[in-house]
């Protein structure tokens, strides 16, 4: 990259080959008025107002689309653009319906803030009263297209971040009007996947939230704070509104970030949603089929007495979270592991990352990181899905498939015991069965290595030695027969599937900081099934449903402690001392992504109610029980990235002689 | 090829197809089939000859007897007289009026007398279904000599020193637009045909498609091999089926004679053509609209850089021109660029086709030579104003081209000062007006166009198109202001400096020309709430002079609205306020007495 220097407004500004007039102006903190313009997005240079003169050129040009040039000379803010920008203002309120007193984005629009900074008192032409229609027939997301200036955001994240080109264009001139699929309204999509997107790009009051309107106004909040979303194992980074000690709005962090700054339906709605959930607030005791509350002592002390007894007999457990930060998660391991000895501790999804871990153990041997970044699946050109959906495992994944496949032409092979989730954009669809799905990848992977193979892979092999990039996704579901997981890393392997971070494959894992639980919570053997328990400690997050495996061990144990930040049911009517846990957005630690690196997350609001830092009780704890905490032996993230050989040194192996 | 003593050319132009030269045709073949004359007159239909308004047209040869308005019924008089006789016969050629009452032979007809045909060249002349007509016309000549014997760089050189320059309205040269895509890097390069003519009255490039199919596919070859592309693509409308036929069928025949596909000409070099039909929005003449709409995707605008030069169709090198710039290339090529440089004007050179159409005598195509005034265009060729009215003004460049008026008509036609009086050369619509069109009437019909095809994409050209328009109305309707106008005028250069096409940049040229040139007009319409041509309809008052009129009640009898009471005796009179301008009484008083202004 060679720097250029031009000169805007007379002030002489750097900026790198390759830059827009615009991007050089934001560099150098000169401002340019933009409206259609969105950091990520490709500017289409529709709405003018970032129009510039630049000097030698008879014709006006856009900011955001021309690019700069050496000496350029450049004038943003002369009296005929302002007066050009103005009269464009005006066209635009003239147009539909932008009465700011009937918005609910009034003081958190683009356009209005436009209009007050351009000085706009009044509207010379005639308004023109012209009815679109407000289209609220999906039960989350509002479009009033009465109030759309054709910016046409929307419709570039839909089809460049997302990847559902969901929103599209129908009719032209004046009567342009944002569509669903193929005229379709929004309610009646079915390509939509209600990620709210649109809306978080939507600079007036067209696209809404409906839950969040009103109240997400941006401009009234109290602040604003960095975070991510702990809903799946991506980990999204985030920015998260806060008003009057709720969280009413968030967003993905950046549109220029691998994701594109967009989130999925769960973190857009569950996250803010979960700030007005009933909350656990005090340590609360059983009593017959009620609760009552009690001081954190004498529910500790309890619990320190149910465990003692518990601990000697060697029928006592915990069963964590792996939603939990790295920070938690060492203080868990260093009190369970490492302070009491104890062995049955697991977190819930300890069965599927165990399966995983057996599947890749043999690649890891090899001192190569057998996955790769998620966000890796964007830049691949060829991509094979086993068993995997996850617009259910992890949503914006799906993202990153639909963007690939459609936008870079890469080509999609799915192979799966069940419906394929990607239909219509998938190239070869091969369905089969759990039992023959070993078979069928190995079969696959020899003929990426050149022999002959059954007709219905061929297409699939010759896809494969041809791509250069592939990426393997491994549906969780797989996870149980880690031989099929093996040979998924082989048929990566085979196919080239080599990135800078490790091997092109992703596994589907569930929980936000599975990679994180591998080296401090997750057992070495599922114990939950079978066992007779006396005692069993719960570490929940209250952000995912318990599943029926862990309701019924909770059921069967004699004393159970349950540890969450929300009264959620049927979790709580398990418990003999419910003790409450901060929640997400009252927290802050580290989470290990599958998308590669290790990603904090912040506090958001301070903590309600009478809650404790998870070390201070388990400090408490230990020492009703007699013991000192330890130190944890293991960091949650240590080895989980790392990588002592490169990945194109990585060699199949067979599932034959390993046993 | 087989001899014949006689060749009949009945014209198969869409004008004269409409108009009856398919069961002209018909009726020929089986008269001449019925005197057992097939073996030795050849029936060709051919492309359009341009005198659109006296079709079907038919010649015969070897005489180039010019026969206008033919009918089925007159082809066995022609048979008999003509073919079967040697007597031509006289009522059905071409009048020039008293002076020259019948004109046997083609050439001798005023409206062909100052053309110049080289992207017409074999329109009216071949039979476009037929490859061999082409060939015997020179065809393919001009492809051979680059391929055998030329280097890609000379062929662009040739074209540069041709300067010939975009027909399609942008007047771009088009040497140095090949020079750009040629430098392009890249293997994979495109050439595009751009055949989405869409003006309202411009039929020039479909005269060609249909006329000289193969012209267009031999100045594409010969690009393609000037800048390194091997595919290309004709992106017409669908409105144009005729057209599409005509090309389907060339492609067709060359590629069976091996001028198009793998290595033409036992040479390297290949080339195959595609033709994609455009679904009817006239933004998709613009070249990134274009590209976007043959990639499947909504056709519009997008800004430039990248130029397609640099990342056209699909991303990739890509050069667009329009069909009768490609029209032009094989005869600079077979003639050499000096030939072409010859003709014409310092800056604008060869030739231009124009659809002249409007209040003048001869309406169709003509192709003349740049430099030629709109005088000579309107008068010698077209052959003046109809009725011999007095001229006005006439619109050059189509709905983004401007108004110009009889102090302009000497005025040589050229891209530049075309520019400078405010109009566009466009693709070449030529709209004559004479008294009775209303200057404020036609900046209106043309916005109103524009405005409907306005993609919606830019800010400028979707709301501000739109509040033009809305002004327009109001003018015309008597109710603007004078403030009206200045915004009028205001709105219309910041449309014209904003918007991010070229539909949006011209599409206020008709009013801000107009503007210029008739202020008066626009000024009567407001401040004396009058017309004065009459034209438009709400500010017309119809009023009986009383001194004509004869008291005969047929105007009082016809008014739908019974707004003209009186009775025989005391004679008529039309309540204004009552009356809804509809104009009955106008047409129906046999005596003139009926006034409006």
């Amino acid at each position: 990259m060679s720097e250029i220097t031009l000169v805007i407004d007379g002030v002489e500004c750097r900026g790198e080959k390759g830059d827009t007039i615009l991007e050089v102006a934001r560099k150098n903190d000169i401002y340019i008025p933009t409206l259609c313009w969105m950091e990520g997005l490709t500017p289409i240079g529709s709405c003018r107002m970032c129009v510039v003169e630049v000097e030698k050129n008879p014709k006006l040009l856009t900011a955001c689309t021309t690019p700069a040039v050496q000496d350029m000379r450049v004038s943003t803010k002369t009296e005929k653009l302002k007066k050009y920008r103005l009269q464009i203002l005006e066209l635009l309120f003239a147009g539909r319906n932008h009465f700011c007193m009937f918005c609910s984005q009034s003081g958190d629009c683009e356009l209005q803030r436009l209009a007050i900074e351009h000085g706009m008192d009044n509207v010379r032409y005639p308004f023109l009263y012209e009815s679109f229609h407000n289209d609220a027939t999906d039960p989350h997301i509002q479009i009033d297209h009465n109030r759309c200036i054709l910016c046409l955001r929307c419709i570039r994240v839909c089809a460049e971040k997302v990847g559902a080109h969901t929103l599209d264009l129908e009719q032209r001139g004046w009567g342009t009007n944002i569509v669903a699929d193929l005229g379709k309204k929004l309610g009646e999509s079915d390509t939509c996947i209600t990620c709210g997107a649109c809306a978080q790009v939507c600079p007036t009051g067209t696209i809404t939230l409906r839950d969040f309107v009103y109240r997400g106004r941006r401009n009234d909040c109290d602040d604003i704070v960095e975070s991510i979303c702990p809903l799946c194992s991506l980990g999204c980074r985030i920015k998260a509104w806060v008003r009057t000690g709720s969280v009413v709005r968030v967003e993905g962090l950046s549109g220029t970030s691998a994701d594109g700054g967009q989130l999925c339906q769960r973190g857009r709605w569950e996250l803010p949603k979960s700030t007005e959930r009933d909350r656990v607030t005090v340590p609360m005791i059983r009593t017959g089929s009620t609760f009552r509350e009690a001081s954190w002592d004498e529910a500790l002390t309890l619990a320190a007495s149910k465990m003692k007894g518990a601990l000697e007999s060697g029928k006592a457990a915990a069963l964590l979270s792996e939603l939990s930060t790295d920070e938690e998660l060492t203080v868990m391991s260093s009190f369970f592991r490492d302070t009491l000895k104890m062995d049955k501790v697991d977190g819930y999804y300890g069965n599927m990352l165990r399966g995983f871990v057996d599947g890749f153990r043999p690649f890891a041997d090899q001192g190569i990181r057998p996955f790769t970044a998620a966000h890796n699946i964007a830049s691949s050109d060829a991509i094979v899905l086993l068993d995997a959906n996850p617009q259910e495992e992890a949503p914006v994944a799906a993202s990153y498939i639909r963007v690939s496949t459609i936008l870079e032409r890469a080509k999609l092979v799915n192979i799966s015991t069940v419906k394929n989730p990607f239909e219509g954009i998938t190239d070869v669809d091969i369905r089969t069965t759990e039992k023959e799905m070993e078979d069928l990848i190995r079969t696959l992977r020899q003929g990426v290595e050149g022999q002959d193979v059954p007709e219905k892979l061929k297409e699939a092999a010759e896809l494969l030695k041809n791509a250069q990039k592939p990426v393997i996704v491994i549906g969780s579901s797989l996870a149980s027969y880690p031989s099929i997981v093996t040979e998924a890393v082989n048929l990566a392997v085979a196919s080239g599937a080599f990135f800078e971070d490790g091997l092109g494959v992703v596994p589907m894992l569930r929980a936000s900081n599975s990679l994180g639980a591998l080296n401090t919570v997750t057992g070495t053997k599922d114990w939950l099934t079978d066992s007779d328990l006396d005692f069993l400690y719960v570490l929940s997050t209250g952000m995912v449903d318990e599943d029926k495996r862990a309701l019924e061990a909770m059921s069967r144990a004699r004393f159970v402690v349950v540890h969450t930040p929300f009264m959620s049911h049927p979790l709580v009517n398990m418990a003999d001392v419910l003790l409450p846990a901060p929640a997400w957005y009252e927290r802050s630690g580290h989470y290990c992504t599958l998308e590669g690196e290790r990603r904090r997350m912040n506090m958001i609001v301070p903590p309600k109610g009478n809650v404790k830092g998870l070390s201070v009780i388990m400090k408490d704890l230990a020492a009703k029980l007699g013991h000192e905490l330890a130190q944890a032996s293991a960091a949650p993230c240590e080895n989980i990235y790392a990588s002592t050989a490169e990945p194109v040194a990585a060699r199949t192996v067979s599932m034959k002689e390993e046993g | 090829m087989a001899m014949y003593r006689s060749h009949v050319l009945i014209c198969g132009g869409t004008g004269c197809v409409s108009n009856g030269a398919t069961e002209v045709t018909e009726a020929m073949r089986k008269e001449l089939a019925r005197r057992d004359l097939t073996g030795e007159v050849l029936v060709v239909p051919t492309g359009c000859h341009g005198m659109c308004e006296m079709g079907p047209i038919m010649v015969v040869y070897p005489e180039g007897t010019f026969y206008s308005r033919v009918t089925a019924e007159d082809v066995p008089e022609i048979v008999e007289e003509h073919i079967y006789k040697g007597r031509p016969v006289e009522r059905l050629m071409y009048s020039g009026g008293e002076e020259m009452p019948t004109v046997p032979h083609y050439k001798d007809i005023p409206f062909y007398g100052k053309q110049h045909r080289i992207a017409l060249k074999n329109c009216g002349y071949i039979n476009p279904d037929n490859i061999e007509e082409y060939i015997s016309r020179g065809g393919y000549e001009a492809l051979a000599k680059a391929i055998t014997s030329m280097t890609p760089v000379q062929v662009i050189d040739e074209l540069k020193a041709s300067g010939l320059r975009g027909r399609g309205g942008g007047g771009f040269p088009t040497g140095l637009k090949w020079s750009f895509c040629a430098a392009a890097k890249g293997d994979k390069k495109y050439v595009i045909c751009n055949a989405d003519e869409g003006d309202p009255g411009a039929f020039m490039d479909r005269s060609i498609l249909e006329g000289d199919p193969h012209a267009i596919l031999e100045g594409m070859l010969l690009g393609a091999f000037a800048m390194g592309a091997n595919e290309g693509y004709i992106y017409c409308r669908a409105e144009y089926p005729l057209a599409i036929q005509r090309l389907k069928t060339a492609i067709e025949q060359a590629e069976n004679y091996g001028l198009l596909g793998e290595n033409i000409m036992d040479t390297p070099f290949s080339f195959t053509v595609h033709v994609k039909e455009g679904a009817g929005a006239f933004v998709c003449g613009e070249e990134t609209a274009l590209m976007a709409s043959i990639e499947g995707q909504r056709g519009m605008p997008r800004p430039r850089p990248p130029f397609p030069a640099n990342s056209g169709l699909w991303g990739l090198p890509t050069n667009i021109n329009n069909v009768e710039t490609w029209a032009n290339v094989a005869q600079i090529i077979a003639h050499g660029g000096e030939w072409y440089a010859a003709m014409g004007t310092e800056k604008s050179k060869g030739t231009k086709v124009f659809a002249l159409t409007g209040k003048v005598k001869h309406t169709g195509l003509v192709e003349v030579p740049m430099g030629i005034t709109l005088r000579e265009i309107i008068f010698d060729i077209g052959g003046g104003i109809l009725n011999d009215r007095k001229f006005k003004a006439v619109q050059i460049g189509g709905p983004s081209g401007g108004c110009l008026t009889e102090e302009h008509l000497d005025t040589p036609v050229s891209y530049e000062t075309l520019t400078a009086l405010g109009a566009i050369m466009g693709s070449g619509g030529l709209v004559v007006m004479d008294e009775d069109n209303c200057m404020v009437d036609v900046a209106k019909f043309f916005l109103e166009f524009t405005q409907k095809e306005s993609c919606g994409k830019c800010s400028p050209c979707r709301e501000g198109t739109k509040h033009m328009l809305l002004l327009l109305n109001k003018i015309s309707e008597g109710n603007g202001t004078m403030e009206d106008l200045e915004t009028l005028e205001n709105l219309a250069n910041m449309v014209q400096e904003m918007s991010l096409c070229g539909l949006g940049q011209t599409a206020p040229n008709p009013v801000l020309t107009t503007l210029r040139y008739f202020r008066d007009e626009y000024v009567a319409h407001i401040r004396d709430k009058k017309c004065p041509a009459g034209a438009c309809t709400a500010l017309l008052e119809y009023s009986i002079l009383q001194d004509v009129c004869r008291k005969c009640g047929i105007c009082a009898r016809n008014c739908p609205v019974h707004c003209i009471p009186g009775d025989r005796t005391s004679g008529y009179v039309i309540e204004t306020e009552r009356c809804i301008r509809c104009g009955t009484c106008f047409e129906k008083c046999p005596f003139g007495a009926i006034e409006k202004k």
